[in-house]
């Protein structure tokens, strides 16, 4: 079944195969892994000398003991605790006093080229990055321009309004853009300088202010997700904006913009790495490339579906009348009906173009955008509730869209941040699903039809679980299937509205936290239901146990 | 051999509590064969316990809301019934709906205290109420984030008070009113204890 996405995905569905999520590439038969290679045991590979002997530039340097790419990797299993770790002992791995590595350059042997050496986020205070000052400036100055600075220049006339730059006209616009121009400089250092951030011990902390310090501590194992934004201006300035968002709703996200785009991507990394558990300055995770949305593909889902058609043949349907008859009132009509369109479909297409998703031990990463390029991590553990959604025309192709609940996206930015994938052949979306929930395979786990007495529109088709997840299927045009974790379960509800009762049905909630994913499984006999919420109960509690908390998820 | 790859990095395969994977996890009810319920025992606490009920002045304390909301609403809905001439039969009948409704909503306050009940289990904590849509939530004491307890002017005059759990997820409302004041904060105590224990982060 190939389709227009060219060869589907190589795992068979159904098989969830060898748990590997975040696949860690198997080393034995992985592909070449670029210039990086995989982080397993290589030996001599392209890292340069073997650990302890002499490399040719000079001394082995600070890893004194096994080499840091010699062992197991640091994002496998590590050893039994209290050993050292594969990076030596975890606390400060390089001395302060003294050069870290004799040269300037990495242990790799030679430099490659373009190399740059990345910003140590670990160690001392930073700032952001001098651009910003000028950018902001500038954005305060244009805001005035168009409102205030313009209109200034005007003179009204008899005969209209005109542009007339008599010296009178000159010296009011100068008297006011001057002292504007000042408190946009102002504002701007003043955000610039404004802002200090560093990571001490477990926390980020960031403070803010001049005059009056405002100073927030956030513990790195509380993090949910890194995104890196770069909206379309700061791409002229190589700059990008990190959002480390937190559990904690509205206010609770940390925006640092901005940081140069380099600098950024070392912060996720080091903040990533450190949440993780590892020791600073472990160099970015390997990724593995999994999937690509081609453009034709996302713009061929957008359209295929019942609302969007049926939106288009009543926009053709009320330009044909408007032709026709010359009926100006069809424009009430055609022009929201337009809207729609271009918000139904051109808003997803400029947003998701570009969709990759890869993975890496410290998290999935999706980098999508045509203007604003946006690169979010989601680390592992994070992700809470996952919806399967499979309009009607979209199962003919064998397509789906993947929709994720994390928390932390509150608000506004959980509808921007709610696709895990906007459209993809079905054994993909399921085979991304499969690593997010490691262990079971959605499609694997038997669903049991809710009772034939319940009477809705929008069908419950059944319920089931495993011991990892709990599964709801529902929808007849738009099929979508909710999936939880058990280890992510909230509380369980069973609730029972007064016609449900007259049936003897109930509904069972598995509650994720706030987002776009509710698992509900509508309409189950009632002693069924309860059966339900024991079992549930009791595979969360064990899953839970199992589990553990999943923050420092690579030093356990 | 590599340890390394092919291993979870957060989370183990499966946990070993399923006894034997040759058994399909079809009724979705399993892990340790939990019992059948019967329609009738939906809503039962089981494991031989008892729903512990909560104070009678829960009833009391809507009663009291509702009639301090019925006097404002009584007196200018009866002031404009009679202003625009509607007269005194058109008082009486105003006033005898705004008793209507402060006794119906009596009665619902009574029934739904009746329908209250909570159950601290090894676990979890357990809330069942409602009288329209019966509900029954099921909060484990490692999801809790925090548990508050509220009384408002009325409630701390007759010494009762509300325990509420929040978890991360907006829709468990697992809310205990009406208790006892004394109660009520052994019972926040009891709970933020077992929620320190075992607690599990998000």
């Amino acid at each position: 079944m190939s389709g227009p996405y060219g060869p589907p995905y190589g795992r068979p569905p159904g098989d969830s195969g060898p748990p590997d999520p975040y696949g860690r590439p198997q080393s034995a038969q992985g592909p070449p892994q670029g210039p990086q290679g995989p982080y397993g045991p290589q030996g001599p590979g392209p890292h340069g000398p073997p650990p302890g002997a002499p490399g040719p530039y000079g001394p082995p340097g600070p890893y004194g003991r096994p080499g840091p790419y010699g062992q197991p990797g640091p994002y496998g299993q590590p050893g039994p605790q209290g050993q050292p770790g594969p990076y030596g002992p975890p606390r400060p791995p390089y001395g302060p006093p003294g050069p870290p590595y004799g040269q300037p350059y990495p242990p790799y042997g030679y430099p490659p080229p373009g190399y740059r050496p990345p910003v140590r986020f670990s160690e001392g205070t930073h700032r952001l990055h001098w651009a910003t000052a000028p950018l902001r400036a500038f954005t305060i100055l244009i805001v005035y321009f168009v409102l205030l600075g313009f209109p200034l220049l005007l003179t009204q006339t008899s005969d209209g309004i005109r542009l007339e730059l008599t010296p009178a006209v000159v010296g009011r616009f100068l008297a006011v853009t001057v002292p504007m121009g000042l408190i946009a400089v102002g504002s701007g250092l003043w955000a610039w300088r404004g802002l200090r951030f560093r990571i001490e011990d477990d926390d980020l902390v960031v403070e803010t202010g001049l005059l009056r310090k405002r100073k927030r501590r956030i513990p790195l194992s509380r993090i949910q997700a890194i995104d890196v934004v770069r909206p379309l201006v700061t791409r002229v300035f190589a700059l990008a904006e990190v959002r480390v968002e937190l559990a904690g709703g509205e206010q609770s996200e940390i925006a640092l913009r901005y940081l140069g785009r380099h600098p950024a991507q070392d912060l996720r990394a080091e903040l990533l790495a450190r949440a993780a558990g590892l020791p600073g300055h472990t160099p970015e995770a390997p990724e593995r490339h999994l999937w690509r949305v081609p453009f034709g593909a996302l713009f061929g889902s957008l359209l295929l579906r019942l609302p969007v058609l049926g939106a288009g043949l009543l926009f053709l349907a009320s330009l044909i009348f408007l032709a026709a008859y010359a009926e100006g009132g069809m424009l009430a009509v055609a022009v929201p009906v337009l809207l729609g369109l271009i918000r139904a479909v051109i808003a997803p297409l400029v947003m998701y173009a570009n969709f990759t998703v890869a993975m890496s031990p410290d998290g999935i990463r999706l980098r999508y955008g045509l203007l604003e390029t946006r690169m979010q991590t989601l680390p592992p553990g994070r992700v809470q509730a996952v919806r399967i959604v499979e309009p009607a025309i979209w199962r003919t192709f064998g397509w789906a869209r993947i929709e994720v609940t994390v928390a932390g996206y509150a608000g506004e930015r959980q509808a921007l941040s709610s696709t895990l994938l906007p459209v993809a052949p079905r054994q993909v979306a399921m085979h991304l699903v499969s690593q997010v929930f490691p262990g079971t395979h959605v499609d694997a786990v038997p669903l049991l039809p809710a009772s034939a007495k319940g009477v809705s529109i929008d069908r419950a088709d059944g319920a089931g679980t495993d011991d990892v997840v709990f599964v709801s299927r529902h929808g007849w045009p738009c099929r979508r299937t909710d999936v939880i974790a058990h280890a992510r379960a909230q509380s369980v509800r069973l609730t029972t509205n007064p016609f449900q009762r007259l049936l003897g049905l109930a509904t069972v909630h598995v509650d994720a936290p706030p987002g776009p994913v509710q698992v509900a499984a509508t309409d189950r006999d009632l002693g069924e239901a309860r059966a339900i919420v024991e079992s549930t109960a009791r595979r969360s509690e064990a899953a839970r146990r199992a589990s553990g908390d999943p923050s420092r998820w690579a030093a356990r | 051999m590599n340890p390394s790859p092919g291993e979870p990095p957060y989370e183990p395969v499966a946990p070993p509590a399923s006894p034997d994977p040759a058994r399909p996890p079809a009724p979705p009810g399993a892990v340790a064969a939990p019992p059948m319920y019967r329609a009738a025992e939906a809503f039962a606490p089981g494991d031989g316990l008892h729903w512990s009920p909560i104070s009678g002045l829960h009833t009391l304390h809507r009663l009291l809301t509702a009639l301090l909301w019925a006097l404002p609403v009584g007196a200018v809905g009866g002031f404009l019934v009679w202003r625009n001439n509607g007269g005194a039969p058109g008082l009486v009948v105003w006033v005898l709906i705004v008793v209507v409704v402060v006794a119906l909503a009596g009665i619902v306050a009574e029934l739904d205290r009746r329908s209250y009940g909570y159950v601290e289990r090894a676990d979890d904590l357990v809330v069942m109420h409602g009288v329209f849509v019966k509900r029954l939530i099921v909060v484990p004491y490692g999801r809790m984030q925090f548990v508050d307890v509220t009384a408002g002017l009325l409630e701390r005059w007759m010494r009762i008070a509300t325990v509420r759990m929040h978890t991360a997820a907006a829709a468990t409302d697992a809310t205990i009113p009406g208790l006892p004041a004394a109660e009520a904060g052994l019972l926040r105590d009891r709970l933020a204890q077992k929620g320190e224990a075992r607690s599990m982060g998000l």
